[in-house]
């Protein structure tokens, strides 16, 4: 016998556990979009504001990336579905043992490192380029060009495993009764197996674009000069927090739930039970209607974009200034009263950010001690590492925080933080 | 169901010569050769694996023979494709296209040829009204009964203007009462249309029904051809005498054959007289081992003590079925069947010994050979 | 390569199969294999100028190699560094992954057993959602909710749990997360399809029999989920070594992951044979680690699916 009451609460409190670490941070980073403070926190709270979305619309890299992006999602679209389709058809067709090899090789760009992808293509073209002795504006050497065919090499086998799935349950004998019934091959191809995979089409698409404007670790080599929204947001990232990267979520939260609650209304509408209940009520199936569902999230969108357009903050973040001036106004006596040692960091974070009128971020922003940017600087390797890359890649730690700033307290406490 | 005006039907022979297939080190066919006459209805009749629906694949065209002719209407259809052939298929899950509709399905094959959109539909609803699903072209097919998708798939079927039909065990996704239904169903079709039926079946019920000839086929070959009550009381190899109907088999030695009766000793204490049969396979020699088949219905309880072919066996269990009783019995620990029909005149008790006998022209004596698996 | 055209054209007639023929050709060999093999080369070379580059000092070495294992000196010692961040990137990717594991199994067999229809599609999508957001953006979550005034902090020191500020990043503990949070859904789906086939007759039938809760899962459920569990392991595995946003955003200022090493040396480095060198190395050691696991654990790779 099982035993029921205790133990049969404990997979709920399991999930609900689960799920808290999966919306969580997402969440945290939504509320920080809307904190009027320079870095992104949720306490302490200073202003509710709009202005991060504003810096982001004025943001013409962010939109330069974005546009490269959509560039790439639909020529990464255009050239994986095909051959994804291709590859799905072709294994559904070979005997089993042809089958196992060909999988092995269709599958291996999944499990490849993203980083060699990217490597790898960008060599290879770069080498064709030179045999060709093409011109340095050719496509061989042209970011957009080469991030297709990277993103394409391992987004072809995520469709094809979306291809695989549905072309599984397809009853091969439709297609010889459509041969059999006079049908020519490729008569039967098009009107009977293309129509079955249908919906496989669409997912994968949706499927292919998503991670394709998601990609970093195969776009950061084959971008070459060029960027996208990821490579753009990576940067930004790296090279200070900003709230309004959290603002940019917020975007993308929404359009991803607008989306899945689309999708989730359009299952339920089609459903069995649902077409019962609303079969005799007109109102509730056209309220019900995925079109409808969509021109109220439509609208609630339109609104919250004219509300961030409008929503005026000013007067509280000068408020908010006017208090820290004070705050620091305070300290600055304390400190002159108190011995001019160095205060232990770790015994101040509390009183939050101080230097409030520093707020340009001429320093370099490392409200974690750990700057960022100091990672990929030079002297970090050096000391083993012999031959030093000559160049940092770090996106610009400003001498004043390089490596020893890290250890210096007011880094933690300070200015960065800001 | 009348099928007059139709469409013009052509009925070709079919003739098999000396057809193998073989996958790899597997032999599906070996050696099939065999005539088929227009507006015949002939089965296939074996075991799964037995290699009938590969041969059926070859006659459709998308199997090719290793080594062998396939030819209809006298023509090699060697390299011709199934979309080439006159023949269409009834698969057997029926192979309806579940994204279109009935209509849509049944005008498919015009569809293909170019039809113009006017004319297909007026014929499907003239195969809709022949198979009596008049105005239900726009359904889907899984709105259909599984009686209904049957003669829809029947109905496409014939809008090729096909001159074989070939039906890949059609009925076994029915249940018993549709199953028998069809089956009378069929036979009228075919008679109505006189098109050449080739059909699939494992079910020794429907090739014994419906069937002009049988061909029962084991392992890639074929053991016999011939009418239902040929293959039924004539069986020419021990396959056939155990796969088709049920049988009793006796294990024994050929004493004396004189071309119309054999003496066979079986170990039970009786010489048992069997007429030898032309149909009957090979002949047996004195001294060859053989094997005895008597029906449970040609098992009959002893009427007088000195009739011929009689033995002694004793009572084990009875299975009843309602119309009939199976009575298993035990001759010297060899278990035997008899089926009775239920009349109520036959008392069998468990003490007596009960002594059986049966009819000379109703034994069967053949070469030892492989034997169906129950 | 005919016999499979000749098949396929039977199949397909003549303008499909060029079609099918043509895509998966040019993907497998313009796109997978050929790519690979001109870095295997490209590592084999000295980094050379342009110019030089075919000319007569274009010739194979070892030297992109020697210089992983002994460094820029002659005196044989061993690169430590370097080493040293290859091992410890893949002790944490095996980390990541058993912890990706341990997590995801329960919500899996909750998922594939106890909820059905509309809950488990709910489910499910509340799964793929978090996914669908920006993998630089979810580092950048992790970054926030660890910082030294992120949430974690506020909250551990508002409980009293420590009373200055931990420095989670340094501690990779923030990278840890980001990383176990990025590939979730690589080992739950996996997990969710292997054990939804189970036929759940099986588990009540060893409860039946005495079972109990442990056993049903040690000696039912994860002998069948196994394919299931190696997939997921194989690809979480697999994406966490390859990682490289999460590292260069969430990764301690002391700590590198080793694909940074590789993206040091094209791009801030400029020497691509070396780093076509690292990559090939990465590429190599986790095929090797995920084969030997696959054979001590007895799974083939025909069994991996997603």
């Amino acid at each position: 016998m099982k035993i029921k009451s205790p133990t049969a609460v404990i997979p709920g409190i399991y999930l609900a556990l689960f799920f808290a670490y999966l919306f969580g941070p997402l969440i945290i980073m939504v509320i920080t979009a809307f904190n009027s403070s320079n870095f992104p926190r949720v306490s302490p709270w200073e202003c509710f504001t709009t202005d991060w979305f504003g810096k982001l619309v004025a943001d013409d890299k962010l939109i330069e990336g974005l546009g490269n992006s959509l560039l790439i999602g639909v020529g990464v679209v255009a050239v994986a579905i095909p051959i994804g389709l291709a590859a799905a058809i072709m294994l559904s067709q070979v005997g089993p043992r042809l089958r196992a090899s060909l999988y092995t090789i269709f599958i291996a760009p999944i499990l490849v490192p993203g980083v060699v992808i990217g490597l790898s293509t960008l060599i290879f073209w770069d080498r064709i380029g030179t045999f060709f002795n093409a011109p340095y504006e050719s496509f061989f050497y042209d970011g957009t060009f080469l991030t297709i065919f990277g993103q394409v090499t391992f987004i072809a086998a995520y469709s094809m495993l979306v291809f695989l799935s549905r072309i599984q349950r397809f009853d091969t004998t439709l297609t010889e009764a459509a041969l059999d019934m006079g049908a020519t091959p490729t008569q039967a191809f098009v009107k009977v197996l293309l129509p079955f995979m249908a919906p496989a089409i669409g997912s994968a698409t949706v499927l292919a674009f998503l991670a394709s404007l998601e990609n970093y670790n195969t776009t950061v080599f084959t971008i070459v000069s060029s960027s996208t929204f990821t490579t753009v947001l990576s940067s930004k990232v790296r090279y200070g927090l900003d709230p309004s990267i959290s603002a940019v979520a917020v975007i993308i939260i929404s359009i991803t739930l607008i989306g899945a609650i689309i999708y989730e209304c359009r299952n339920r509408y089609h459903s069995k039970g649902w077409s019962l209940v609303v079969a005799e009520r007109p109102v509730l199936k056209v309220a019900t209607h995925p079109g409808s569902v969509a021109a109220v999230l439509g609208l609630l969108a339109i609104g919250a974009v004219l509300f961030i357009q409008n929503h005026d903050s000013s007067a509280c973040t000068a408020q908010i200034l006017e208090d820290k001036r004070a705050i620091q106004q305070k300290l600055m006596e304390q400190q002159s009263l108190d011995t001019p040692a160095v205060t232990p960091a770790p015994t101040t974070p509390k009183l939050g950010p101080l230097g409030g009128e520093d707020t340009g971020g001429t320093s370099a922003p490392s409200p974690f001690g750990g700057n960022a940017g100091s990672i990929f600087s030079p002297e970090n390797l050096s000391g083993s590492a012999g031959s030093t890359p000559s160049t940092s890649d770090a996106p610009t730690s400003p001498p004043s925080s390089g490596v020893g700033g890290i250890f210096a307290p007011e880094n933690l406490t300070g200015s960065g933080a800001n | 169901m009348t099928f007059a005006g139709v469409g013009t039907f052509m009925t070709k022979e079919i003739s098999l010569e000396h057809v193998w297939v073989e996958f790899g080190e597997f032999t599906a066919v070996q050696k099939a050769n065999l005539n088929i006459a227009g507006g015949e209805f002939f089965s296939f009749l074996g075991p799964s694996g037995c290699g009938k629906t590969t041969l059926l694949r070859c006659i459709s065209g998308f199997q090719e023979p290793t080594r062998g002719l396939v030819k209809i209407g006298g023509k090699d259809m060697k390299g011709v494709g199934p979309n080439k052939r006159p023949t269409a298929l009834i698969f057997q899950n029926l192979a309806l296209f579940p994204l279109r509709s009935v209509a849509d399905n049944i005008s498919f094959p015009l569809e293909v040829r170019g039809v113009d959109k006017k004319t297909r539909r007026k014929r499907a609803d003239e195969l809709l009204e022949l198979i009596a699903l008049p105005g239900q072209g726009d359904k889907k097919v899984s709105e259909l009964s599984g009686g209904q998708k049957q003669r829809v798939a029947i109905a496409r079927a014939l809008a090729v203007e096909p001159d074989i039909l070939l039906l890949d065990e059609p009925l076994s996704a029915l249940d018993l009462k549709l199953r028998q239904h069809m089956r009378t169903e069929l036979r009228a079709i075919q008679k109505q249309v006189g098109l050449t039926f080739i059909y699939i079946t494992h079910d020794q019920g429907e090739a014994l029904t419906m069937s002009d000839r049988i061909a029962v086929m084991n392992k890639g070959k074929i053991e016999q051809i011939g009418d239902g009550k040929t293959i039924y009381d004539h069986p020419s190899t021990s396959f056939v005498a155990s796969f088709v109907g049920e049988n009793n088999v006796l294990e024994g030695t050929v004493l004396t054959n004189d071309g119309k009766m054999m003496q066979i000793d079986a170990g039970l204490g009786t010489l048992f007289h069997v007429e030898s049969h032309p149909a009957g396979g090979p002949a047996l020699a004195p001294g060859d081992a053989c094997q005895l088949f008597v029906r449970p219905e040609a098992l009959k309880i002893a009427k007088s003590d000195n009739s011929l072919n009689q033995f002694e066996t004793r009572f084990v269990t009875e299975e009843f079925e309602g119309n009939m009783r199976h009575i298993v019995l035990d001759a010297q620990g060899k278990k035997l069947k008899l089926s009775l029909i239920n009349d109520g005149t036959h008392s069998i008790g468990a003490s007596a010994p009960v002594k059986l006998d049966f009819a000379p022209a109703l034994g069967i004596a053949l070469k030892p050979g492989e034997l169906a698996s129950a | 390569m005919r016999d499979l055209f000749y098949d396929l054209v039977k199949r397909n007639g003549m303008a499909v199969s060029i079609y099918l023929m043509v895509a998966v050709s040019l993907w497998v060999f313009l796109l997978i294999i050929l790519p690979q093999l001109t870095m295997l080369d490209y590592s084999f070379r000295f980094n050379l100028p342009p110019g030089k580059i075919g000319g007569p000092e274009d010739v194979y070495t070892l030297d992109q190699y020697r210089y992983f294992f002994q460094g820029s000196g002659s005196s044989g010692g061993l690169n430590t560094l370097d080493i040293g961040i290859l091992f410890k990137t893949l002790m944490s990717a095996v980390f990541v992954t058993v912890f990706d594991l341990l997590i995801c199994y329960p919500v899996a067999f909750v998922l594939a057993k106890s909820s059905t229809g509309a809950k488990a599609r709910l489910l499910v999508l509340a799964l793929i959602v978090p996914y669908w957001i920006n993998e630089i953006l979810r580092a950048f979550a992790f970054r926030i909710l660890f910082g030294s005034t992120g949430v974690i902090n506020e909250v551990g020191m508002g409980l009293g749990l420590f009373d200055s500020p931990v420095d989670f990043i340094r501690e990779d503990v923030a990278l840890y997360a980001g990383l176990a949070y990025a590939y979730i859904l690589l080992m739950i789906f996996p997990l969710y399809n292997a054990i939804e086939s189970l036929d759940r007759n099986q588990i009540e039938a060893a409860q039946d029999m005495g079972a109990n809760w442990w056993q049903v899962h040690s000696k039912v459920v994860i002998p069948y989920a196994k394919p299931g569990i190696a997939s997921g392991m194989t690809m979480v595995f697999m994406l966490t070594a390859g990682a490289l946003a999460a590292p260069q955003i969430l990764g301690g200022p002391s700590n590198l992951w080793f694909t940074q090493l590789v993206y040091q040396w094209f791009n801030s480095g400029g020497n691509w044979p070396r780093g076509s060198a690292y990559a090939m190395i990465l590429l190599v050691v986790c095929i090797a680690l995920v084969l030997l696991t696959m054979r001590i654990f007895k799974v083939s790779i025909g069994e991996i699916k997603r």
